[in-house]
């Protein structure tokens, strides 16, 4: 009974911090003994592992959405000509 | 452990690299080539998921490059990106083009044009259909979403933005930026358990 209920604030505790072990953005990076914790957790608790996989899965499938719909290299080549030409006028 | 991948280059300034440029034409040329020049593309993705379509996020981009070059010998040399996310709002928020606060029919119209925008897997035809088939339901889940939690969702996901960038884009703080990408991917992920696809490929 009392490991279950500490397994479950584990669990609540680690929701909370998944997304951020995954992004490790440098704004919000979780402390050396958080990652730990996080890791272990994750190491032994199938439901939280699933979710970690679940935001992996999450960010390929945007990825591969995004990756489909490129800009078109001709507005990529535009812009850059407009930005040539910017620095051609400040030329004189 | 970095799943997600994001490789951010070290801004120029912190190496010491000289700061701002002074009088002369080839010291701002310099500069806008040192600091500018190579967020182009980002620009343009992040350009593109704020106003929703190619076509305006080439007009904001070269607007906001006329804008860049303006100020570029005010600019510090720090964060080159930050400065021109900075400089891509202001110039959003005072375009007179039509505002677009909401993504959804861009999404959708996305179908359309797809082949102008070129399909950029090298996959044989079945990874296409299987693709196309996840494609689809990433944009109904998208489409699906509160379009404040859906630009943060993007600008960080898939135009690999950072917190703070997207803070310094948006204009919120970062602890808002933290908020609404959670439950963004909550609900998409929710949304795209149901696609056997991405219980397959997760």
């Amino acid at each position: 009974m009392m490991s279950s209920i500490s397994t479950m604030l584990t669990c609540h505790w680690s929701a909370r911090r998944i997304q951020r072990y995954l992004d490790a953005d440098p704004a919000a990076l979780l402390d050396p003994a958080e990652v730990q914790r996080l890791e272990a957790h994750l190491a032994t608790c199938e439901k939280c592992a699933s979710a970690a996989q679940e935001y992996r899965g999450l960010r390929r499938a945007l990825l591969g959405w995004s990756r489909r719909r490129r800009p078109d290299p001709a507005v990529t080549a535009r812009v850059r000509t407009a930005a040539e030409r910017l620095l051609a006028e400040d030329a004189g | 452990m970095t799943w997600f991948g994001k490789v951010r280059p070290a801004a120029p300034g912190s190496r010491g690299v000289s700061s701002a440029p002074t009088e002369s034409t080839a010291a701002r040329q310099h500069a806008f080539r040192t600091f500018v020049e190579p967020e182009i593309e980002v620009l343009l993705r992040v350009a593109r998921t704020l106003t929703g379509s190619w076509a305006d996020s080439e007009d904001l981009v070269q607007d906001t490059l006329i804008r860049a070059y303006g100020g570029i010998e005010g600019f510090d040399g720090a964060h080159p990106r930050a400065w021109l996310l900075t400089i891509l709002r202001h110039t959003n928020l005072n375009s007179h083009r039509r505002q677009r606060p909401d993504l959804t029919p861009q999404i959708t119209d996305l179908d359309g044009q797809r082949p102008a925008f070129g399909v950029a897997t090298a996959a044989g035809p079945e990874q296409t259909v299987t693709d196309r088939v996840l494609d689809d339901s990433v944009e109904t889940a998208l489409a699906a979403l509160d379009p404040k939690f859906r630009m943060v969702l993007l600008l960080i996901d898939v135009d690999q933005l950072s917190y703070a960038e997207v803070a310094e884009l948006l204009d919120i703080p970062v602890g808002t930026v933290m908020s609404r990408l959670s439950r963004a991917r909550d609900r998409v992920r929710s949304n795209l358990r149901s696609n056997p696809e991405f219980r397959r490929n997760r």
